[in-house]
């Protein structure tokens, strides 16, 4: 079967999707989660009153597939009781859909685990428990990344004199403050690929520079880290450490500027 | 109203060629190797379409060996070359960006021994020469770079490889199968040894496919029985295949300035527009560089699997470098080698243009794109968080 034969009520939740949107107040409580395959992502919200989930939204970022488990847990759930809704399946989401392709029942079947975590979220809530956002040690600015040396002016730079150097270059800059993202944002005049690497969750730089940043080109990469560089003779690509999924993954670049 | 603009994927046959094919089903059956009349005559035809494609490349009619398609053919050139030439060295150089046959078929030589170099890519997919010089080592048997990409459309400067290779004295094959049909070719003029070409490509059957193998060039055969094709590619002649082929090159060297000039003048305007009328869109592959029929973009905060499923719904046929949407679930490697992170190639989509398109399929999906985007971004969960107001 190939990934994208799917049953007509997997085409009509695609086309038609129910429960899209978002959701605010005191009895709202929203649950998220990824794909680190692919970077599909699936938000869930969920009102609550006396135990019953009274109104449902969702927003995906994902296939045919993803957006369609995710419209049917909301059709699902609606109305149900927490407990009801806590022992819904996927078997049973991609039952309702009249299955789905067998490569697609992992991958994008994640939507019944959103809801879960939107449902232990909305408890934990009720309970007084604030879910603190988690600070991670940015180990990356001790441990020495590997290569950086070996790279020294054959793709790594320490400071940035000549921004002509960039020219039409694939350029990654670590965040390290402010001044390495104003060094982005004017990199953006010399090349069109200009991207950030930093361990946190948002950009903790000067408001202007961080509203530059987020209408600029320039792509983020949060909460990862740069492991390793890589290449022949220059810089050719970098390994980076995806701290949230705790994956590795290679990355093809030209430079990378690491200010000291 | 249906349109068709994956041309990348596979071609219509030309009703032209499927009309010269008909009578060597029946009529015309005879089989090159048998030693009568209607033997006779198939091989006549056999050296005629020999010919005719020979004349398409710039090469000799001595020097074309019809295999099954282009992967015969690379497999062919990689294998048969690099097993017959490995007392010269064990080392091969192809790019990150050659289709996924030249990749398992180096994977396939690594485990057999070879050791494979693969080049990087710049931003727009394509090589760099000093970086390609400084790769070649004494042990350097044979370098593999497809002239232009299936995917992104990055046309490579296959002139200077093939000088570069020459002077080296290193092998040189490339996949011109993206290529052929928008790009005049010429063996010579390109210093290129082995050259892989496709019948479907230029709007000939399925089934067929032509190695361009350089006189002096030495290759062991990867199919074996009978002998035919001197040996290299054993079993009976595919010729009405083989005349489609041909008649398929015919109709490609009267008309192909007309129709690069036409495929041109589409893919300009659709890039524009779309850029232009879709927000954070962005073209991948060269700017200038690029296939004629050829227009890739990627559309941030959206998935190209669902923007395939919209079109389907819109009466459009595309294809997308997702990971949602191939086997492995891997994304397009061509796209990973310029520098996208997995969740950029996620939001790709290709389009390539071909004969049979008229400037309504290029209005057509410039009328339909914009709301099928605007559409998913609604749905999708990064959208308002990277486009604030």
């Amino acid at each position: 079967m190939k990934s994208t034969q799917y049953s007509e009520k997997v085409l009509d939740h695609f086309r038609n999707p129910r429960n899209v949107g978002t959701l605010e107040g005191e009895d709202v409580a929203s649950g998220e989660v990824g794909n680190p395959v692919c970077g599909d992502l699936m938000k869930i919200y969920i009102k609550v009153k006396d135990e019953k989930i009274t109104d449902i939204k969702f927003q995906t970022f994902g296939c045919g597939s993803a957006i369609a488990t995710s419209s049917m847990v909301t059709e699902l759930v609606k109305g149900k009781t927490l407990d009801e809704a806590l022992k819904v399946t996927r078997q049973d989401v991609a039952d309702e859909l009249e299955g789905l392709p067998p490569v697609k029942m992992h991958c994008s079947n994640l939507a019944v685990d959103a809801l879960r975590e939107a449902i232990k979220n909305y408890r934990s809530k009720k309970k007084g428990k604030v879910d603190l956002p988690v600070i991670r040690e940015t180990k990356g600015r001790a441990k020495e990344i590997i290569g950086s040396k070996e790279f020294l002016t054959r793709g790594v730079y320490y400071t940035v004199d000549d921004f002509f150097l960039f020219k039409d270059k694939r350029v990654l800059v670590l965040d390290r403050g402010d001044k390495s993202l104003e060094i982005a944002l004017e990199l953006t005049k010399y090349t069109g690929r200009v991207i950030v690497v930093t361990p946190s969750k948002t950009i903790s730089a000067g408001a202007e520079v961080a509203t530059k940043l987020k209408q600029s080109d320039v792509k983020v990469i949060y909460e990862s880290e740069l492991l390793e560089i890589r290449g022949s003779e220059e810089v050719e690509k970098v390994l980076v450490h995806d701290l949230n999924e705790d994956e590795e993954y290679e990355l093809f670049v030209d430079a990378v500027i690491i200010l000291k | 109203m249906h349109s068709y603009v994956d041309y990348q994927s596979a071609k219509p046959v030309d009703p032209r060629v499927r009309e010269v094919m008909l009578p060597y089903f029946h009529e015309r059956f005879g089989n090159p190797s048998s030693l009568h009349g209607e033997g006779d005559e198939a091989a006549k035809v056999l050296e005629e379409c020999r010919r005719t494609i020979a004349s398409f490349i710039n090469a000799e009619p001595d020097e074309i060996i019809f295999t099954s398609g282009a992967t015969e053919s690379n497999n062919l050139a990689l294998i048969g070359y690099a097993s017959r030439n490995r007392e010269k060295g064990d080392h091969i150089i192809i790019s990150e960006v050659e289709h996924i046959s030249i990749h398992n078929i180096a994977k396939y030589l690594e485990k057999n021994g070879f050791k494979v170099s693969r080049l990087p890519v710049d931003q727009y997919g394509k090589i760099n020469m000093k970086k390609l010089e400084s790769r070649i080592t004494p042990q350097t048997i044979l370098i593999s770079i497809g002239y232009a990409s299936n995917e992104i459309g990055t046309i490579q400067p296959i002139s200077e490889i093939g000088q570069l290779a020459r002077e080296k004295g290193v092998t040189f094959h490339s996949d011109a199968v993206a290529a052929e049909g928008l790009i005049p070719l010429d063996v010579k003029r390109d210093h290129i040894d082995l050259l892989t070409l496709s019948s479907n490509d230029i709007y000939g059957p399925k089934g067929v496919g032509v190695l361009y193998m350089r006189k002096g060039m030495r290759l062991n055969p990867v199919i074996i029985g009978g002998g035919q094709e001197r040996g290299l590619r054993s079993g009976t002649e595919n010729i009405a295949g083989i005349v489609g082929m041909s008649k398929a090159v015919e109709i490609m060297q009267r008309e192909m300035k007309e129709e690069v000039k036409r495929l041109a003048q589409y893919r300009d305007r659709f890039i524009k527009n779309i850029l232009e009328r879709i927000p954070k869109s962005h073209l991948n592959g060269h700017p200038t560089e690029r296939l004629a029929n050829n227009a890739h973009f990627r559309f941030e905060a959206i998935e190209g699997e669902s923007l395939l499923l919209s079109l389907r719904d819109a009466g459009v046929s595309a294809a997308t470098g997702s990971a949602c949407s191939s086997k492995t679930l891997e994304p397009s490697h061509t796209l990973i080698s310029t520098g996208l992170l997995h969740e950029e190639a996620h939001g790709s989509l290709e389009f390539t243009f071909g004969r049979f398109n008229k400037e309504e399929d290029v209005d057509r999906v410039i009328e339909v794109l914009p709301a099928i985007v605007d559409r998913l971004r609604k749905l999708s969960p990064l959208y308002k968080e990277e486009m604030p107001t």
